[in-house]
Formats: C-alpha cells, structure tokens, sequence
C-alpha cells in the first residue's frame, strides 16, 4: 500500500467503531451502549458508506461485557443490510472472555487480534501475550475469520512479521496502525510515514487514531492508499468543544473527505474481495 | 472484594441515566468501562494495588470510614 495505490483509486474501506470499551455515556451521551441503539447508529452508518463495523459487548450498566456481542451482532444483522461485522477480541479482559467475540453464532466475518501489550492508566493490559495471539490466531484461521492486526505501537509490527512466519495469517495481511496517547504509536505524520513504508508484502493497511488526530491523519491514510476507521470508540468530538451527536456524523465526515479525494467507498462486498475473504 | 467507594447510580455529578452505571464515591463521578473492571477487582486487578484514585484517597481521608464519604452526599 502507498501513494500509487491513492492514484490508482483503490476503493477505501470504511470502518466504524460506534461504541468501544473505554468510554461510557458519562463521557458522551450519545455513545451507543445497548445492541438496539448499536445497531440503529451502524445502520446510519451503513447507509453513509461504512463497509465493516468493529463491535464490542456491554452490559446494561455500560461496562465491558463479551456476552453480550451476540446480542449486538443479532441486532446489526437484523437492521443492516451487508455491513461486515468485526468483533473485539481486545480489552483488559482474561482470554476465556475476550475469545467470545470469535465464538458467536454466526461467526463474524472479521475480528480484532491485538498484537500485543500496551498501557492503561496505572496497569499493563498483559493478556495479549505470544501465547494467548496465536491461540486467537489459529482459530480465526480455522473459522476463515479475517483478523484485523492491531498494531498499537511500532514494535506490535514486529509482531505481524513473527505471526506470518509461523503461517497462522493469511495474504492479503490486514493491519490497522494505530496512533494515540499511552504506549500507541506517538501520533505524526512522519511516524504514519514509518509505519507504512515498514509494513509487510501484500498487506492492507487501516489507520486509527484517537481524538483530535482522528481528523488528519485518517485524511493522510486515504492519501497513502490506506483504508481508514472512525468512530465514537475512538473519539468522542467532532470539532475541539464539540461532542459528537452520533457515529453516523464522523463517518459522514470521512465520507465527504474520500469522496473530495476521489476516493470512492467499498461497498461490504467490494472489502470482502480487497481483504480475500470471497 | 470490591472497591469501598463504588456504588452504582443512575443520578449524580449532575448526569442521570437509564440504568444503574459504576460510581466512584472518592470522585464522587461515574466511572468508565475499563475502571469499573479494577473498582470491581475483576481478572486480575485489584482496586488497592491497581486503582490510584482509591490509593489516593485513602492516603488523604480523614474519614473513620469510606462508606460515610459515600453515602452522605447522594442521600441528602
């Protein structure tokens, strides 16, 4: 993926992550917790262009919850019509928890596979260890569940390298860079620039980044040929000052930004023949 | 064990909520998701060796005990 591929006009894959597991309504109230509210924003989504959908559980008090992502993933088939579900495999929790969002019924078609550990608050997320990946890993491939590579800081692709080497993923490798706060990948053009030039053979490459940097860099993503993801799971403002009223308002935004850039949007069933999942 | 500062409310720091959502009775504010998981020593975690609200608090108080700190406010 590189300039060439913006030039080329390869289509721009949309994803949306409405919801997340590290805010709650306390710090937006419009950030959608309940499968009906879900489900009714990502239909919103969908409908604006938003090919794949990254979907965690919650509980009725709003915290993290894995059981509940099939009742998420139920409501989403039932309002939407073809967005691709990709659940979380992340988090703070013990894999037996976080190995449900690859065990629903159906299976997703996608999922989250966190690279490795990072930082929060005042504790290590250290449940992504070599280990607990590749058990993650083998099984998705089993499944034929595409993983989307979490790279949350520079040395998780590192990781992609050794994952590829013991033959647990498939071509093409889809990874999201991740730019942010704590230990993600320290957000600049210059370090997008790094990451992309680094990454593997035949790979895709998505770009995250979380609040005020989820504006340009996205906007510098589209323009190396990457594919881009927005959402309230990672940033609750749509101007500084300014709370998102829903998800479908970030990704209207970023529609509006491919299109000037003529970049023309991937339907869900144009990213399952981009991502080899056809 | 759980935290002794966490309740769950839906009123208060001036919000209010359908449902019942993790409260830190130290702050006296709702909590996030992945707070709620060391308030509630889940996994791995526990509040006294992971939380540093709950380390600070508890340094700071001068309360005979946490449960007065928290009730007080909400019931009045």
């Amino acid at each position: 993926m590189a300039y060439t591929d913006y030039l080329n006009r390869d289509k721009l894959m949309l994803t949306v992550a409405t919801t997340g597991g590290v805010h709650g309504k306390d710090a937006n109230p419009n950030l959608p917790e309940q499968p009906e509210e879900i489900a009714e924003q990502v239909r919103e989504c969908e409908k604006l262009g938003a090919a794949i959908v990254h979907v965690h559980g919650r509980s009725e008090t709003g915290e993290n919850n894995s059981a509940r992502l099939q009742e998420v993933n139920d409501a989403i088939r039932e309002r939407c019509d073809d967005i691709i579900i990709q659940n979380t495999t992340g988090g703070q929790a013990v894999l037996e928890e976080r190995i449900k969002g690859i065990r629903t019924d159906p299976l997703p078609e996608m999922a989250s596979l966190d690279m490795g550990p990072f930082n929060r608050d005042r504790h290590i997320i250290t449940e992504h260890n070599r280990h607990n990946i590749d058990l993650l890993a083998e099984e998705m491939q089993s499944k034929g569940i595409k993983p989307e590579l979490e790279v949350f800081n520079n040395g998780h692709l590192n990781e992609v390298y050794r994952l590829i080497e013991t033959g647990l993923l498939d071509e093409p490798y889809y990874i999201n860079i991740i730019f942010g706060g704590g230990t993600f990948s320290i957000p600049s053009p210059k370090n997008v620039l790094n990451l992309v030039q680094n990454l593997p053979d035949n790979s895709k490459f998505n770009l995250l980044a979380t609040g005020p940097h989820q504006l340009p860099l996205t906007t510098m993503g589209m323009i190396l040929g990457g594919h881009v993801r927005v959402g309230m799971e990672d940033n609750l403002y749509f101007r500084r000052g300014e709370p998102v009223k829903s998800n479908a308002q970030l990704v209207e935004r970023a529609a509006n930004i491919a299109s000037n850039l003529d970049r023309e949007l991937a339907t869900p069933d144009e990213a399952r023949e981009i991502l080899g999942m056809k | 064990m759980t935290c002794p500062y966490l309740a769950y409310l839906r009123e208060g720091d001036n919000k209010s909520f359908d449902h019942e959502r993790p409260f830190c009775g130290a702050t006296e504010s709702f909590v996030s998701p992945m707070q709620a998981d060391l308030c509630n020593d889940r996994f791995d975690f526990h509040h006294t060796t992971h939380c540093s609200i709950y380390q600070e608090y508890e340094r700071n108080t001068e309360l005979e005990t946490p449960i007065d700190r928290m009730v007080s406010p909400i019931d009045e």
